[in-house]
């Protein structure tokens, strides 16, 4: 652990009122420095009095030489590039027409207000987007990246740089043509991004990237191989293209138009709901059933052919629906993929893809914590995988964000894993305890109670009830149903353990295979209910760092001695991995746990502390 | 004090620590505190339907949440107390508990980020303290040992710290 645990806090908690902690974390200044800083929340002078002042802190720092030729002028505060207010100022467009509408639809005198709304808006936000962007600096120096922001509130953010796990480049179309790019930085800190710089120029955005790489490369040491030497070497003004993909960088996976356009045919989307609702919302209802009533006629026929025959048009809705989904799918995935490409670049992997926003990111090899192979069953019955890689500090929701194969067969996609880190799918893997369908089912089965019952309860006798039976009896005609989703889910569950690895596999839909290599795994669990307990089963799991929290590779209901041997044996898997990497760097066995050392950390079967 | 010896069983129950015997004091009295409230609240309820129709006779309810209350703070804590152990071991640190759901945890002392002792306003009366250990695990970062001696807990804190600081590789924490 090359931290000590006290820099663990999250910078982004910082807010005003912080004394910004660059001050003590660049260089070890007096007390009289930070407490001016305490009341930096005064206006600009002693803003830009700290900035200069972490400024020399940072020229200090660079006289040990160290300093490579693409830092230049980054170190000194920097402003996002000018078109950002441009940007900003049509991103508030569309808001300024939604004021607009009224009026537009219907000019009267009562929509007066409307204007004035307008007129305020437009005295309030343009001027806030050019003070925001005034008050918006950052710069880097050799250990953090430093933001400052803010108009009211205001805010300091550093970065350290060994914390930053990824690097992403995102250009939406608008930024394309102006050749500016949004740079996110992430760490592990938190869940979302920490260090956002809406925008810079393109070349600005890679000249941080290489130069936040090239820092970590230094603090790491010579064992990363310097893969990359061209780029070291290349002057910050000149040529920082905006290629920037060195001729060593491999080429994992790359997807022509055909794959992309392949791929969305097995994504299915229904968003288009979403869109067509929050468009509707914006309309006055009664305009549009005014509307709708005026063009009743045209619509006859429909309405018609509906009444003659539900079904057909349940079944022509249905499809229509699957239709559009299918086709928003395909069109979503363009969007998102298109032009897709992996490199790697000695320790890190680099991607870029897109149509409209074009991402770009790097993943450090070593910050992978797992691999999970995604798929659902249409997808499977072709051979077509999608890889992601689990690292700490994304938005787990952001879809797509970890993706580093989107589609491939899973040949092609076990060969590209394998280079980001060693793995072999040993199939077919360990069941689960058979008994877990009995569990699900059941527990589906009372679900569907807490629902069905009350719902009986309280149904009023005259309402529907075909058949004499009350409606809501009629979801228990579900239970097949149920049955056999338990069924599916246990024959889709399963589990794997070998020298390397866990590997576990989950769901019936979307289903999940994760690769968890044992270097990776953190806190070791089963867990055992009552009614578990009952049948002598148990679940197990090994947290690591970055899953998420609502699909996680827990293995459900094992039976007992093989949940606690599996789990034993990885705990002895880490342990044994984690001596002999101990022993190599070292020369010698872990002396914390020799047995001179031991009395410091005692086996609680030996001694107790309580005795002492 | 053995040499080299194979790793640690985890699943033995054997040789287990449990907590300090006050810790059942602690949870017996903030779940008192939990059940009073409960039970004025439906002694409201009782006492607003007193003139109603109501077809429990006045204070029924309130009877059962009470009996049912002192029931669950009496007992409870003792149950919860029994199913809570751990075990400092040489490479890892062991904690079993739960009543309903057994859960056993094995937190590598490697893994852990860094260390906590806490206190809240009971616990320090009796001079109990929780040991939080985090970790850079996602769901659930942080693992707690709740009903320690506060000057044990210190005690542990620091081993385990120590045993962080001389980790001889000099790697990357997560």
């Amino acid at each position: 652990m090359s931290s000590p645990p006290s820099n663990g806090p999250n910078p982004s908690s910082s807010d005003a009122a912080d004394p910004p902690d660059h001050l003590s974390s660049d260089t070890e200044r007096d007390p009289q420095t930070s407490s001016r800083d305490a009341i930096d929340d005064r206006p600009d002078e002693s803003a830009s009095a700290s900035i200069e002042e972490a400024n020399d802190a940072g020229d200090a720092d660079d006289s040990d030489g160290r300093e490579p030729a693409t830092l230049g002028a980054l170190q000194e505060p920097q402003r996002l590039h000018p078109l950002t207010l441009l940007q900003r100022f049509l991103a508030s467009l569309p808001a300024l027409v939604l004021l607009l509408l009224p009026v537009l639809m219907n000019p009267s005198s009562e929509n007066v207000f409307y204007l004035f709304m307008t007129a305020a808006f437009g005295l309030i936000a343009l001027p806030s987007i050019l003070l925001q962007y005034y008050r918006f600096s950052y710069r880097l120096t050799e250990k953090q990246i430093i933001i400052q922001s803010g108009v009211f509130n205001r805010q300091h953010r550093s970065i350290p740089i060994e914390r930053v796990q990824n690097v992403q480049i995102e250009q939406n179309l608008l930024a394309r043509i102006a050749d500016i790019a949004k740079v996110k930085i992430e760490t592990a800190g938190s869940s979302g991004t920490e260090g956002v710089l809406e925008y810079v120029s393109l070349k600005e955005a890679h000249r941080i990237r290489h130069a936040i790489r090239s820092f970590q490369r230094e603090t790491v040491g010579e064992t990363a191989p310097m893969v990359t030497p061209d780029i070291d070497t290349e002057d910050g003004a000149g040529e920082v293209a905006a290629e920037e993909i060195s001729d060593e960088a491999e080429i994992l996976f790359q997807m022509p138009l055909q794959r992309v356009l392949l791929s969305g045919m097995f994504r299915f989307s229904l968003i288009y709901i979403a869109v067509v609702f929050s468009v509707f919302q914006f309309f006055e209802p009664d305009t549009l059933l005014n509307y709708v009533l005026a063009s009743r006629s045209q619509f006859q026929a429909i309405v018609d052919a509906v009444y003659a025959s539900p079904f057909f048009a349940a079944v022509m809705t249905v499809m229509f629906a699957a239709l559009f989904g299918w086709l928003t799918g395909i069109a979503i995935n363009l969007n998102r993929y298109y032009g897709f490409h992996l490199w790697l670049e000695g320790d890190k992997l680099r991607k870029r893809h897109g149509l409209f926003t074009v991402t770009e990111g790097t993943i450090p090899l070593k910050k992978v914590q797992a691999l999970i192979l995604h798929t659902n069953p249409l997808m499977e019955a072709f051979g077509w995988f999608a890889l992601e890689a689990q690292t700490i500090g994304l938005n787990v929701d952001e879809q797509g964000h970890r993706v580093i194969v989107p589609f491939a067969q899973l040949d092609q996609v076990r060969q590209i894993g394998k280079r980001v880190r060693d793995f072999d799918l040993q199939e077919p893997f360990e069941r689960v305890s058979p008994l877990t369908i009995r569990r699900s089912f059941v527990r589906y089965l009372v679900g569907l109670s807490v629902i069905v019952v009350p719902a009986a309860y309280f149904w009023p006798p005259d309402w529907l009830a075909p058949m004499g039976v009350a409606l809501p009896y009629w979801a228990y005609a579900l239970t097949p149903l149920l049955l056999l989703w338990a069924y599916l889910q246990y024959t889709h569950h399963g589990y794997a353990v070998d020298d390397e690895a866990l590997y576990v596999r989950r769901g019936v839909i979307g289903r999940y295979i994760w690769i968890l290599p044992t270097e990776k795994h953190h806190v070791f669990y089963t867990r055992a209910s009552v009614f578990q307990r009952r049948l002598g089963l148990k679940s197990f799991f090994v947290d690591t760092a970055g899953a998420a929290s609502f699909a996680y590779p827990e293995v459900i209901d094992v039976p007992e001695n093989t949940a606690d041997k599996a789990l034993d044996q990885l705990d002895d898997q880490f342990h044994t991995l984690y001596e002999n990497r101990i022993r190599a760097a070292t020369g010698s066995a872990d002396t914390r746990l020799s047995a001179d050392e031991r009395p410091q950390l005692p086996d609680d079967a030996h001694s107790t502390w309580a005795d002492e | 004090m053995e040499t080299d010896s194979p790793p640690p069983e985890t699943t033995s129950s054997d040789n287990l620590r449990s907590l300090e015997p006050s810790m059942r004091t602690v949870w017996a009295i903030k779940r008192g505190v939990f059940v009073a409230f409960v039970s004025f609240a439906v002694f409201f309820y009782d006492l607003a339907h007193l003139f109603g129709t109501s077809a429990l006779p006045f204070g029924t309810l309130t009877g059962i949440v009470v009996v049912l209350g002192t029931a669950y703070a009496l007992f409870w804590p003792r149950l919860l107390y029994r199913s809570w152990g751990f075990s400092i071991r040489s490479e890892e640190i062991y904690i079993e508990h739960g009543v309903l759901n057994h859960v056993r945890t094995v937190v590598p002392l490697r893994r852990i980020q860094h260390l906590d002792v806490s206190q809240d306003l009971l616990e320090r009366e009796f001079s109990l303290g929780r040991l939080v250990v985090h970790t850079a695990g996602s769901r659930s970062s942080d693992v707690v040992i709740p009903g320690l001696n506060l000057k044990e807990a210190e005690r542990i804190r620091d081993r385990v710290k120590q045993f962080i600081l001389e980790d001889p590789l000099m790697e990357d924490p997560v």
